[in-house]
């Protein structure tokens, strides 16, 4: 450590207190790795700081901006594509997790606004009080509602709830200056996304924390309604199901719709290991149907006729089943984390990406190719379809997973060379984007998107001038 | 430590992918937030929590981490070692190794390069000047009854010179029931202080006295009213031969023991050591449950908050562990107890500590029982 960074340290100490800033070696190194460190090495932040007000982020910021020093945000950790890694030597990790308060839930606007620090399962424990809940993502429950919104996380676990969920927010740039978006920049009243001009909230979204700090967030909260039924439906192959997967999005007709291969998704959304899965059709629909009482109904008169007609069999599964996937779905996901710990494999690798649902049996086929030609055991791939309302260009999520014991250094490897083919492929193949910019994601997709790659970056420039705000992770 | 074994922990380490759910009692189906994980709660840095324990684990593995600092002796010995996280990680993953276990292998290895805390040190220091965890002079006084009793009841530091009331119901409950009973001529420490805190060597001499002293005495069983010193016997010693059992087993095993119930509203504090080790909670549920109105808070069994006081925490951090008995017996009140009973001299001695301001009392399930026994065997 040198000695002008131990004086930084010490400032920082004097804007956050003692207690919530520190280079110490052990308490950097916790957080130098996430689940992706195949491809993000193990990487200490030379120091980190726990803000607790805005008024102390604005003050790091401004102080990190002045001796140019990387800054990383953090909300609370729970990460899996390297975005909180430090590239650079000498970054402060800016951990907000102690800003974790729900400022309101308005039940009213269908609202909550939240700081970085608030998991879905803190939100989702207040908001159910008035029969409302967030869009899940297929997270865990302990991430944090800001940070997943921001980013745009996929929000396959209720399909209905569509894709974007932020309505404004509060950001903090490197000058110190506070940025407000739609409606919060005219008014107290931050329940509206279009506001003034463009759509700057859009513009600065899906950024892994290169363009400033975001302290607050206004995101839209979904009704919770008493009536719900579940269906799930075997298939051998991802094709048949795809036009039962069309009516009832046509039709919007169901919350949940996820097409899960048999050994890995499913075990979680049932929450057991203890089921012989193997026994099951490879690919399962699993559809959960919502409503008020006669639209109720009516939709389940329609997901059973459409159900009938799709060529898929009907499972009869135990009834515990059925309550797992729906507090899963429309409760946050707890249980289907058990993916991250599959008996003999314990890791997780995927490549997510959003495309049409008429690609679907080629995004499973090249996923499968790719796979077996870098070494990947067949038991080993995995895949998974989520269509999103209000399916314009049939939208769709659609995972390429691999699980696999992380421990084995040459399985490394083969998901790196996977990776390089991969991506490389689907871009070919013709994809809508990808789930978020990662580590050897980014690169192959700048290529190919032309001058507005060169308006990113300089846009990026103009709000971060001296690139301090998590440097050398974007481009 | 053996390649072997550094691989085994370091696979174990890999696949942990830190959801940190193991922070969090279960959400579902009740739908509310309560964290698990007292270390993390109180500190706040990812270091405090098991996946940044991990992380710091690897390091020191890895050879990444060469000397020790204030933050890595705070993160690897401000944990109560609960085991909290595993039994939450146990539920969505095929977890191999316990966290508990790896974070004592920890500081094991941590201890091995000296790189421990100066009140562990002297810890160990009065174990070995006075043979107890206090360092204290004096006996505590007790007498065996009968020299060829098959009963021993090993008393342990704690009871013997902190929360000696235990000890005293116990001997008490031993003598209205007209039992018979040895305690050890010379009763030293379990060693679990240093088992906990990596010195293994330093325990070697207590496991071998307490050994020859039990074997000596020709008991066939040895009652704990100390669920840390039972899980030590269990865990460090040699099988000896005898069986081990805590008071609230061997009292309920009794059968009906004439206990006159009070009206006193009681939550029960499971001990860490007790039921996620041994997993162990419903017979002392079922002692309290003849002797008090048993109320249940929001995190019980194998999900229950750690009183805070052990793994060593009690000695060296005791702010966070009173912070971490406060949060226990706020939670016990909004439960409607009028009490927090434990079966632990440990989590006896943190609880009382700290509710020293608060209106709720605090005692051992041996205390209540002793209090509502008539006498006899029916």
């Amino acid at each position: 450590m040198n000695e002008t960074f131990s004086k930084s340290v010490k400032a920082l100490q004097a804007i956050v207190g003692e207690r919530n800033a520190t280079d110490d070696r052990a308490i950097c190194t916790s957080y130098s790795r996430d689940q992706h460190w195949h491809f993000v090495p193990a990487k200490n932040p030379a120091c980190v700081v726990r803000p607790g007000t805005k008024e102390e982020v604005r003050s790091v910021l401004m102080l990190a901006n002045k001796h140019k020093i990387p800054v990383i945000p953090y909300s609370t950790g729970i990460n899996v594509r390297g975005l909180t890694i430090p590239v650079h030597d000498g970054s402060i990790l800016l951990d907000l997790s102690r800003m974790n308060r729900i400022l309101e839930i308005n039940p009213e606007m269908k609202t909550a606004t939240v700081e970085p620090g608030v998991t879905f399962g803190m939100l989702f424990e207040q908001t159910r009080k008035h029969k409302l809940r967030p869009a899940f993502p297929d997270a865990p429950l302990t991430v944090s509602v800001l940070a997943n919104y921001y980013l745009r996380g996929i929000y396959q676990t209720s399909a209905t709830d569509g894709h974007d969920h932020t309505i404004s927010y509060e950001m903090i740039l490197p000058n110190g200056e506070t940025l407000k978006t739609g409606s919060r920049a005219l008014s107290e009243m931050p329940y509206f996304r279009s506001g003034v001009g463009p759509d700057f909230a859009g513009m600065f979204c899906a950024h892994p924390g290169t363009c400033g700090v975001v302290t607050e967030l206004t995101a839209k909260l979904y009704r919770l309604y008493d009536n719900r039924k579940e269906y799930f439906i075997g298939f051998d192959d991802v094709g048949t199901p795809t036009e039962f997967i069309y009516n009832l999005m046509h039709d919007e007709l169901a919350a949940s719709i996820r097409l899960v291969d048999n050994q890995s998704w499913l075990e979680g959304i049932f929450g057991t290991f203890d089921y012989a899965y193997e026994k099951l059709p490879k690919f399962v629909l699993c559809v959960l149907v919502e409503g008020v009482d006669g639209i109720f109904d009516a939709k389940d008169k329609l997901v059973r006729k459409y159900m009938n007609e799709s060529g898929g069999q009907v499972l009869e599964l135990p009834a515990e089943f059925a309550r797992t996937f729906e507090d899963e779905c429309l409760g946050g996901a707890e249980k289907s984390c058990m993916v991250f710990g599959l008996p003999g494999k314990g890791n997780y690798h995927c490549i997510g990406l959003y495309g049409p649902l008429t690609q679907a049996a080629k995004y499973y086929e090249v996923h499968e190719k790719t796979a077996l030609e870098v070494g990947i055991p067949k038991d080993h791939i995995h895949f998974y379809i989520d269509p999103i309302y209000s399916f314009h260009g049939q939208l769709c999520y659609f995972e390429l997973d691999v699980f696999y014991d992380g421990s084995d250094a040459g399985f490394g490897d083969k998901l790196r060379n996977y990776n390089a083919k991969q991506f490389h492929r689907l871009l070919e193949l013709g994809i809508y984007g990808w789930f978020r910019p990662y580590a050897g994601i980014i690169e192959p997709t700048a290529e190919r998107i032309g001058y507005l790659a060169e308006v990113w970056k300089k846009f990026l420039r103009v709000l971060d001038p001296n690139e301090i705000m998590n440097r050398g992770k974007l481009f | 430590m053996e390649q072997e074994r550094e691989k085994e922990i370091l696979s174990a380490i890999h696949h942990c992918v830190k959801c940190k759910l193991c922070s969090i009692a279960s959400f579902h189906p009740n739908v509310e937030w309560l964290p698990l994980c007292p270390s993390g709660q109180y500190y706040g840095y990812q270091a405090f929590y098991a996946p940044g324990k991990m992380e710091i684990f690897r390091a020191i593995l890895e050879g990444e981490i060469t000397e020790p600092s204030e933050g890595l002796l705070n993160a690897v010995y401000a944990c109560t070692v609960c085991g909290a996280c595993y039994e939450k990680c146990k539920q969505i993953t095929s977890v191999e190794l316990g966290a508990p276990e790896l974070f004592e292998e920890m500081r094991r290895e941590l201890a091995s390069k000296g790189w421990i805390l100066d009140v562990h040190k002297s810890i160990a220091e009065k174990i070995k000047e006075t043979k107890n965890a206090y360092g204290e002079k004096y006996k505590y006084k007790a007498e065996t009854t009968d020299q060829n009793a098959d009963v021993i009841y090993y008393i342990g530091c704690t009871a013997r010179y902190r929360v000696p009331e235990i000890a005293d119901a116990m001997l008490e409950i031993f003598d209205k029931l007209g039992l018979k009973y040895q305690v050890m001529g010379e009763e030293w420490c379990c060693g679990s202080v240093l088992f906990r805190t990596g010195q293994v060597e330093a325990a070697k001499e207590l496991v071998a006295h307490n050994v020859e002293e039990i074997r000596n005495s020709g008991a066939k069983t040895v009652v704990f009213t100390c669920p840390g010193c039972m899980k030590t016997f269990e865990k460090d010693y040699p099988d000896m031969g005898v069986e081990l059992v805590h008071s609230t087993q061997f009292l309920t095993r009794l059968g009906n023991m004439n206990l006159k119930k009070d009206d006193l509203k009681a939550a029960y504090q499971d001990r860490c050591h007790f039921g996620r080790d041994f997993g162990i909670y419903e017979e002392p549920r079922a002692l309290l449950n003849a002797v008090a109105d048993i109320k249940t808070m929001k995190r019980e069994n194998e999900q229950a908050w750690c009183c805070g006081s052990g793994g060593g925490v009690k000695s060296a951090f005791d702010d966070f562990a009173l912070w971490s008995a406060t949060e226990r017996l706020k939670e016990a009140k909004e439960a409607g107890a009028e009490a927090l009973v434990s079966a632990c001299p440990f989590c006896k001695r943190n609880l009382k500590e700290a509710a020293e301001n608060e209106e709720i009392e605090v005692y051992d399930v041996v205390e209540l029982v002793n209090r509502c026994l008539e006498g006899r065997l029916r």
